[in-house]
């Protein structure tokens, strides 16, 4: 397919995103994952209907890497905020533990099944598909609740907590999306490093970036100088991300977070860029639907299987730690932590991170893993979560239509 | 410390860290390092701008000193394949300058200024062409080398070649202008309309030259009116295609008027790629669709607006890519003769303006000032000169290096001026631009 003509496609897909944003008739409709999206770039793909091939997926990289950036920075911006408050410490908490956990359980898993099988390659390759699906399945959307809330009309407590939660959980996944691209870091850079040194300088390149922007950012300028200077950092932290071969993602999500800190314009500067991510998110999920290989490594079923295994009991640890630790959650029981159990943007995010910083079986392995967790999290997660809130009173019976908005 | 010095620390700050990552880093992968130069220029211009704001120069000599300053030339923090691939932002840009200065011309007010626009354009036009061909022909010999090797004749048809080239005027610098000051005034509505009705004179002009010329430099070459058919068929054809355009943007701004930002991408991109599939005059043709959203309908504030605010970050990479891409080895040898000319014309265009004024009978401001906006040059005559160039091979690479000479300090002082006397004439808005508090929703929604 011409590659104008996906050009095209693609702002077609971000003129349909912006609708879904701003459309106040049309909000809840969709996935909370977007996964739907995902699901028709592997159709378009060159491993199924072959419409859009692997060249032109080539020749969009530039496209990719932008919207990867751009995402992550308007994730960073958002950071410990939910809506226009600031998240409180034990949803923090809980949402840094989560993940922590998640991650590790579901690297965990895909590890040991994958030592078992004897597949996954080199100890580092293993390493490198292991955590980067880790990271990729560690956090919760934060569009679930959102959806919810928009569809159902749900309002309480817990959907409070969860929601924070979900605005709090992406912290880790991007650090250690940093550590595990270091573990590679020679690919195209001929700089001599001790390995630990990569995820400080892209952490600090985040933050020293962030912190510029933000002193840029603290007088009163016009709107377009204000676009200006977001954009303007953003793309250079993206291309110099990518020169070093670092994480983009941790780089612009510390760069969110710093900017969000040290501007005392941070609540304006979110609601500006908070509209553009949707347009820009469907897109990605199109040209990361389109790279899914599902014979990207022997015995992927099985690594994906157990790796979406560990992600469901975590996330149930996580739903008995928060049901301990906040009141209304404890209504609920512990299978609330199941509600947490979209993931999305992100986790499709990182899959794609992976499978353009690896290409080969170790980044489309984790491209596959994340897609599917998203989908399995699309079938229990906002279930769950309706049933979750029905129970703490916060929504009415689920499975009556009277609640619903459309 | 001072919100300039600030800024200009900061822009310190941003360069060395491109230029420690150019200088360390080996490329492996071009088309990924574009983005960050993408963002340079965006950033710099922006905060350069604002640095020269108090000198009252224009945004756009900062964004122009911001692409010199990062260019292959300078810094190299750009370099020239970079600046290449950043021609889908320039077919952006060029794109929504143009439908931005049609949706900018009024048809009462143009209708208004019939008498001032006709004299104007038909003096400048004449004026131009005959003196600074005669101005070429006189400085050639001594000064200009490829000219040497030249018959009287074949310097004759290469003057006449120079001289329809100085009567390119900048419609991008311009808008460029207006955008910033936000003027309005009989100065800027002179402007505006002079330059976007002289791109279309100004494509036949050539064509005729080129007709007229083609035997003085080729003897073997004949008069050919041939190119005028297929000159007919592009202004025609780019003239309904803008009609048709300007007519379902004007509908859809009546009917759905929302994601302008995403609709103005795909008419920069698609539309531009199928004008020239086509091979229609993208500029006219999105003039045209600005003229008729402004003329035909009631949604021309409207548009005009959602323009302004999607372009100027795109402005910014247009304008600092194109300083980018000056040759700036090339100007510094090619300087004396080139100011020469470029000042020749200058100076043309203002004793034309005078007369044209007297004629028409213009208000004092236009008598006093109408000149100024006709001074820059920029990409309209840059392209002019690589189809010159690729006509006549022979003299095409050395009469180019003069055009891309002359075009550089026309697109450095044509905005000064023109900013000078919109400040003088007391057009430039006082209106301070909104900032956060009075913030208005993004473009995308």
């Amino acid at each position: 397919m011409n590659a104008i003509l996906i050009l095209m496609g693609l702002l077609v897909l971000s003129y349909l995103g912006s609708f879904l944003v701003s459309g106040r008739s049309v909000r809840g409709v969709g996935l909370p994952s977007g996964v739907e999206y995902t699901a028709l770039g592997y159709v378009l793909g060159p491993h199924a209907l072959g419409l859009v091939g692997a060249d032109n997926l080539a020749s969009f990289e530039p496209v990719v890497q932008v919207a990867l950036g751009w995402l992550a920075f308007a994730v960073g911006l958002d950071f410990g905020y939910a809506g226009d408050r600031r998240v409180r410490a034990g949803s923090l908490t809980v949402g840094s533990l989560g993940s922590i956990l998640t991650g590790a359980a579901v690297a965990a898993a895909a590890w040991f099944t994958m030592d078992r099988l004897g597949v996954g390659g080199s100890a580092t390759d293993r390493v490198l598909v292991a955590g980067g699906a880790g990271a990729a399945c560690s956090e919760t959307t934060r569009h679930a609740i959102r959806w919810v809330v928009d569809r159902y009309d749900a309002r309480g407590p817990l959907a409070d907590r969860i929601n924070e939660i979900a605005h709090t959980d992406d912290l880790f996944p991007m650090i250690g999306v940093a550590i595990l691209f270091a573990l590679d870091p020679t690919r195209n850079v001929a700089l001599a490093m001790p390995l630990r040194d990569w995820p400080t300088i892209t952490v600090g390149l985040g933050l020293l970036l962030g912190g510029g922007a933000a002193m840029l950012l603290r007088s009163e300028m016009p709107v377009e100088d204000t676009w200006g200077i977001m954009f303007g950092v953003s793309l250079i932290a993206i291309g110099t991300a990518t020169r070093l071969a670092i994480s983009t993602l941790t780089v612009t999500f510390f760069m969110g977070m710093a900017v969000s800190m040290f501007t005392r314009h941070g609540a304006e500067l979110r609601a500006m860029v908070g509209p553009t991510e949707r347009p820009v998110l469907l897109p990605a999920l199109v040209l990361a639907g389109a790279r899914i290989d599902f014979r990207a490594m022997p015995a992927l079923p099985w690594v994906a299987a157990a790796a979406i295994g560990g992600r469901i009991g975590a996330k149930v640890v996580t739903g008995w730690m928060l049901a301990a630790s906040s009141p209304p959650a404890r209504k609920a029981g512990p299978w609330v932590g199941l509600s947490l159990m979209s993931s999305g943007a992100l986790a499709m995010c990182i899959g794609l991170a992976f499978a353009l910083r690896f290409p080969g079986p170790v980044g489309d392995t984790v491209l596959v893993i994340a897609a599917l967790s998203a989908t399995v999290g699309e079938f229990v997660g906002p279930l769950r979560l309706r049933r979750a809130l029905f129970i703490a009173g916060e929504l009415p019976e689920p499975g009556s239509s009277g609640g619903v908005k459309i | 410390m001072g919100t300039h010095a600030t800024h200009l620390l900061l822009l310190g700050a941003f360069s060395a860290l491109m230029l420690y990552v150019t200088r360390v880093v080996p490329e492996t992968q071009g088309s990924l390092w574009t983005i960050a130069a993408i963002g340079f220029l965006l950033l710099s211009g922006t905060l350069l701008s604002e640095l020269l704001a108090p000198l009252g120069l224009p945004h756009l000599t900062g964004y122009l000193v911001a692409g010199i300053a990062s260019g292959p030339y300078a810094l190299r923090l750009v370099d020239e394949h970079t600046v290449k691939s950043l021609s889908p932002v320039n077919t952006l840009a060029l794109s929504l300058i143009a439908l931005a200065g049609g949706a900018e011309l009024d048809i009462e007010t143009v209708r208004k200024g019939a008498r001032s626009l006709g004299w104007a354009m038909l003096v400048q036009c004449l004026l131009v062409l005959i003196v600074v061909t005669g101005c070429f022909v006189a400085v050639a010999r001594p000064m200009i080398p490829f000219t040497r090797q030249l018959t009287p004749t074949a310097l004759v048809g290469v003057a006449m070649l120079w001289g329809a080239l100085a009567v390119t005027r900048s419609p991008s610098a311009t808008l460029g202008i207006l955008s910033q000051t936000r003027a309005s005034g009989p100065l800027a509505t002179f402007t505006l309309a002079f330059v976007m009705v002289s791109d279309v004179v100004v494509v036949v002009l050539v064509a005729l030259v080129l007709g007229c010329v083609r035997p003085l430099i080729d003897p073997s070459a004949t008069f050919s009116l041939d190119s005028f058919a297929t000159l007919g068929h592009q202004i025609v054809g780019s003239i309904a295609l803008g009609t048709t355009l300007g007519l379902v943007i004007a509908a859809y701004l009546r009917l759905v008027n929302r994601q302008m930002l995403v609709v103005l991408l795909v008419l920069g991109f698609g539309v531009s790629t199928v004008i020239e599939y086509l091979q229609f005059d993208s500029l006219l043709t999105f003039i045209v669709a600005g003229f008729i959203v402004r003329n035909m309908s009631k949604q021309g504030h409207k548009f005009t607006a959602y323009i302004e605010k999607t372009g100027t970050v795109v402005y910014v990479v247009f304008f600092a890519t194109a300083g980018a891409d000056l040759d700036v080895p090339l100007v510094r040898q090619l300087w004396p003769v080139a100011l020469l000319l470029a000042g020749s014309r200058s100076l043309v265009t203002w004793g034309g303006s005078l007369f044209a004024g007297k004629m028409a009978k213009d208000a004092p401001v236009l008598r006093r000032w109408a000149w100024s906006g006709l001074v820059s040059q920029a990409g309209l005559a840059l392209g002019l000169s690589v189809i010159i160039a690729r006509e006549f091979p022979s003299i095409g690479p050395s009469f180019r290096a003069l055009a891309i000479a002359t075009v550089a300090i026309n697109e450095m002082i044509g905005p000064v001026l023109f900013k000078f006397a919109l400040d003088r004439a007391g057009e430039t808005s006082r209106v301070q631009p909104p900032t956060f508090p009075s913030m208005p929703p993004p473009p995308m929604s």
